[in-house]
């Protein structure tokens, strides 16, 4: 299948420290790819190259848009986006003192009601309503509708993780990365995240690209695993096959 | 020849020893604690007008005794911020913003609290506490090199300066305690799981914080032609764009910016004034545009927060 | 025998501009996030835009020469009290012309000072804009065409032709409400839209607003220029009302008495900051008023006021954050929609 992301032989160094060296790598359209390394090895930089926070110092990463490829290293976060990348964090990042409708309203690009102007003249009503229509009716499929009015703060980590995820679906954004979406909550709620994740998949036709640790989770759902160990690509292909790689083994015995 | 040798020199390294005796300590409180903190000038001007009541009030003369006093009470007052305020605000879960404001509200208070404690000295002893003149100690010589008298103040700012650096070194490269302390700066979460208190390191950081910006205080009265409550304030735009340059983490950084702040402030502007006339008067929007210069063009982020937007476009 | 209207006047009139700040003030900080501790500096510049803009043009208008009789001189301020009640056509479009102009000069100065600070954490925003003010006042202090360290004086006010000072004071009063009223609704439809709540994600998370493809700089620069050239306007007024103005008005205090304000009104509720106002102001006049009675020498109250203001945003932090008024969410038509489906879900 078509890639819908490429990296090439990306290398980031920060002071004289290496982070990623050559790094090369593809996710498939409609894929489920996980990236998994002990800590420090790269993972989370190479997120940040992908979604704009840091420059590569080396290498390139290509993103599909209709049609063709277009280079996408080098932009702005905000820019990377409005290509159709949606991210989210290790811990995750919601506006805490917003609602939950709040949060899921505030994400849609480029909305009229934000410009100055209109914001002052009015006129942007009937896109609002449109949106908090589609806000509700993912509230409601995904269970959330009764928190709608609460704020962030207040909600338990599972749904936070959930609201996270679910707020992405109000873009058209085809590519999500995730990291560490089983961090700090239940094996039984990692395990309905990564459902979904399955589902949005299968009804959406949306990409994952997913850095995780707890890999006994992980691989029971990506189709594609990468492993990078110091900032390079130590193995990669199925993930039964890759963590039963004896460097793979290796470098988690030896590296933490 | 440098413009206004050789005067421009000595001051260079007299603010030079300042600077660093009041930003090293800001930048020390800033990478452990993560909290900015806008009442550090009060450290600073309290280690002063201890100095001051204890010659004003007790007629003591030893500059030794009026900077151990100034340690403890800008030790104990930086101890106080955090107990009663900063750190309830961090276990509530407030912004750094909201620390930062709390910040400035105490800055307030400790201002206008001086104020009254001298209109309160002047009441009983009707001697001007509000404009107090240079002191002159008994305990700190002159010194006589190749020709030139150096001053009271600048033998006692490089031995205060000098100690200051040489002690942190030690401290925070040869000991326990002070390697905890740099672990913490590092990354506290990984600092908590290996057992170091970081409470008591974050205490002691604002003892030590404290203490030595008011004893760099102390030290400015025999410096200073007039202290006033606002002589702290008067220099919290160089002390803040010195730790700026450090990026509020870096104390060697700190050290490069005092360096530079006090060349560009004594020999920069005595160049501009003999070469291009500008008044010397013009010294802090010297200082200010470094300040934006440096914002601009290598923007403090990372631990200081930070927005990773880059205005122009650049690839690898 | 106590002057109740006159009291009344000239609280309502210094509330009024004090009330366009607190607003500005909680749009810019409470909102959106961006520490503006240098509230003073766009105060200032609109003061200063005003004040000198009237005098300068009174004067050469009316056929002076300011190489020679400068409005700083006391030729000049003798001039502008004769000129003042001329001609009422001259001082209102003046008066006009110098509310534009404050609110483009210190607006532009706000969008053009979020340049260095819009990538930065807090701690150098708040920093920096804080000894931008200080520099404006030392610069100010220095520079002669307005005045050195004396400032300008005898300002021309719009109504200074009415004969009568009440109807004057009242005209003049009536102004001010209805540029505070004007701030107001402008300021209340930014922070009730899709807009307002792109902003305070902004302050809630910069970072994450920018992953979410928000232009965090472009928000925070029109925040300020918003902010500040609102600001500019309240420096104008404020330059009118006391006819006069010098660096000695425009220190850092002024800042912080505004940053009590909307802590104590509630960071992010407008009503609040016009709340936080209203009783800062109420304090400052009872106090002025209280001080001669109380008779106290060894303390200057001046010091007991400022002294209150830092406890009272320390203290209010510490116990109530959410100041008196809390933030209540964004009110959009999307409320309405959600009531909507909650009822729908409640009866199917």
């Amino acid at each position: 299948m078509a890639s819908i992301l490429e990296v090439n032989s990306v290398s980031k160094r920060f002071g004289g420290v290496v982070a990623l060296e050559e790094v090369t790598l593809s996710v498939p359209e409609r894929g489920i790819v996980g990236l998994i390394g002990p800590n420090g090895s790269g993972k989370t930089t190479l997120f940040n190259v992908v979604t704009g926070f840091h420059v590569p110092d080396k290498g390139e990463v290509w993103f599909r848009n209709q049609g063709g490829m277009e280079r996408i290293d080098g932009l702005n976060p905000n820019e990377v986006f409005a290509k159709g990348i949606v991210r989210t964090f290790q811990v995750p990042r919601l506006f805490k003192n917003l609602t939950v409708l709040e949060n899921l309203l505030v994400t849609p690009w480029n909305q009229l009601g934000e410009r100055p102007l209109a914001a002052l003249r009015r006129g942007w009503e009937r896109e609002e309503r449109e949106l908090a229509r589609r806000a509700i009716e993912l509230l409601r499929r995904f269970d959330l509708l009764p928190y709608a009015n609460t704020r962030v703060s207040e909600l338990s980590a599972a749904h936070i993780k959930l609201v996270e995820t679910v707020r992405g679906l109000m873009t058209p954004a085809r590519l999500y990365l995730l990291d560490e979406p089983a961090a700090g909550v239940e094996a039984g709620v990692a395990h309905r995240l990564f459902s979904l994740v399955r589902e949005l998949r299968e009804r959406e036709g949306l990409t994952f690209f997913i850095v995780e640790h707890r890999i006994e989770i992980l691989t029971r759902y990506v189709d594609y695993l990468y492993v990078l160990h110091n900032g390079k690509l130590l193995a990669e292909g199925k993930p039964e096959e890759v963590i039963s790689d004896p460097r793979v083994v290796e470098a988690y015995i030896g590296g933490g | 020849m440098l413009p206004g040798y050789p005067y421009s020199i000595v001051n260079f390294l007299h603010y030079l020893f300042f600077y660093l005796l009041f930003s090293l300590p800001l930048t020390l409180s800033y990478r452990n604690t993560k909290v900015i903190n806008f009442a550090h000038s009060n450290f600073i001007t309290y280690g002063m007008y201890t100095a001051v009541f204890l010659h004003g009030l007790l007629g003591n003369t030893s500059l030794l005794a009026a900077a151990a006093a100034a340690f403890l009470v800008g030790g104990s007052m930086a101890l106080l911020n955090n107990i009663a305020v900063f750190r309830p605000l961090e276990r509530r879960g407030a912004s750094p913003s909201m620390i930062m404001i709390a910040s400035m509200g105490l800055w307030i208070m400790y201002n206008y609290l001086l104020y009254m404690l001298a209109d309160v000295a002047h009441f009983f002893s009707r001697k001007n506490f509000v404009s107090y003149s240079k002191i002159a100690y008994s305990d700190v010589p002159e010194l006589s090199i190749a020709g030139f008298t150096l001053s009271q103040s600048f033998v006692a700012s490089m031995l205060a300066a000098l100690g200051l650096v040489a002690a942190l070194y030690l401290f925070l490269e040869k000991t326990r305690l002070g390697r905890a302390m740099r672990a913490v700066s590092d990354n506290p979460v990984l600092a908590e799981v290996s057992g170091i208190p970081r409470d008591t390191i974050v205490n002691l950081t604002w003892l030590i914080a404290g203490g030595v910006a008011a004893v760099g205080g102390a030290v400015w009265t025999c410096f200073s032609g007039t202290i006033t409550p606002q002589s702290g304030d008067a220099m919290i735009l160089q002390v803040f764009t010195v730790s700026f340059i450090g990026g509020l983490v870096s104390l060697l950084r700190t050290g490069l910016g005092a360096l530079a702040i006090s060349f560009i402030e004594n020999v920069g502007i005595a160049a501009l004034n003999t070469y291009l006339g500008v008044p010397t008067s013009f010294r802090p929007f010297l200082t200010f545009a470094t300040l934006l210069t440096i914002l601009i063009a290598s923007p403090p982020l990372g631990a200081a927060g930070g927005l990773p937007y880059r205005f122009r476009r650049r690839r690898g | 025998m106590i002057d109740v209207v006159g009291f009344l006047v000239s609280w309502l009139t210094l509330l009024g501009i004090y009330s366009i700040l607190a607003l500005t003030l909680n749009f810019e900080s409470g909102v959106s996030g961006v520490t503006n501790f240098g509230k003073v500096l766009f105060y200032g510049v609109g003061a200063y835009t005003a004040a000198a803009l009237t005098v300068y043009l009174v004067l050469i208008l009316n056929g002076f020469d300011v190489t020679k009789t400068p409005p700083y001189s006391v030729e000049g301020i003798v001039a502008l009290g004769q000129l003042a009640g001329q001609n009422p056509a001259l001082n209102l479009a003046l008066f006009a012309l110098s509310l534009v102009l404050a609110f483009l000069a210190a607006g532009l100065l706000g969008y053009l000072l979020s340049y260095p600070i819009l990538r930065v954490g807090p701690a150098f925003v708040g920093f920096t804009l804080l000894s931008s003010g200080e520099l404006m006042r030392i610069f100010l202090q220095h520079f002669e065409p307005v005045g050195a360290s004396k400032g300008l004086m005898s300002i021309p006010g719009p109504f200074a032709w009415v004969p009568e000072p009440r109807a004057r004071e009242l005209a003049f009063l009536g102004v001010v409400l209805a540029l505070l009223a004007l701030t107001y609704v402008v300021l209340d439809r930014l922070v009730n839209s899709p807009l307002g709540r792109t902003l305070r994600a902004v302050r809630e998370d910069e970072v994450a607003a920018l992953c979410l493809g928000k232009h965090v700089p472009r928000l925070k620069a029109t925040v300020l220029f918003i902010g500040s050239g609102f600001t500019g306007v309240a420096g104008a007024l404020l330059a009118y009302y006391l006819t006069a103005v010098n660096p000695g008005m425009f220190v850092p205090a002024v800042t912080f008495n505004v940053w009590a304000m909307i802590i104590l009104g509630g960071m992010g509720n407008l009503r609040g900051s016009l709340v936080g106002a209203a009783l800062l102001t109420l304090f400052d006049r009872l106090l002025t008023f209280l001080t001669p009675q109380l008779g106290i020498t060894v303390i200057s109250p001046d010091y007991v006021r400022w002294f209150s203001v830092g406890l009272l945003i320390v203290a209010l932090l510490l116990l109530r954050p959410q100041g008196l008024l809390p933030e209540e969410p964004v009110r959009t038509p999307a409320l309405e929609e959600l009531e909507v489906a909650l009822r729908g879900g409640g009866s199917g």
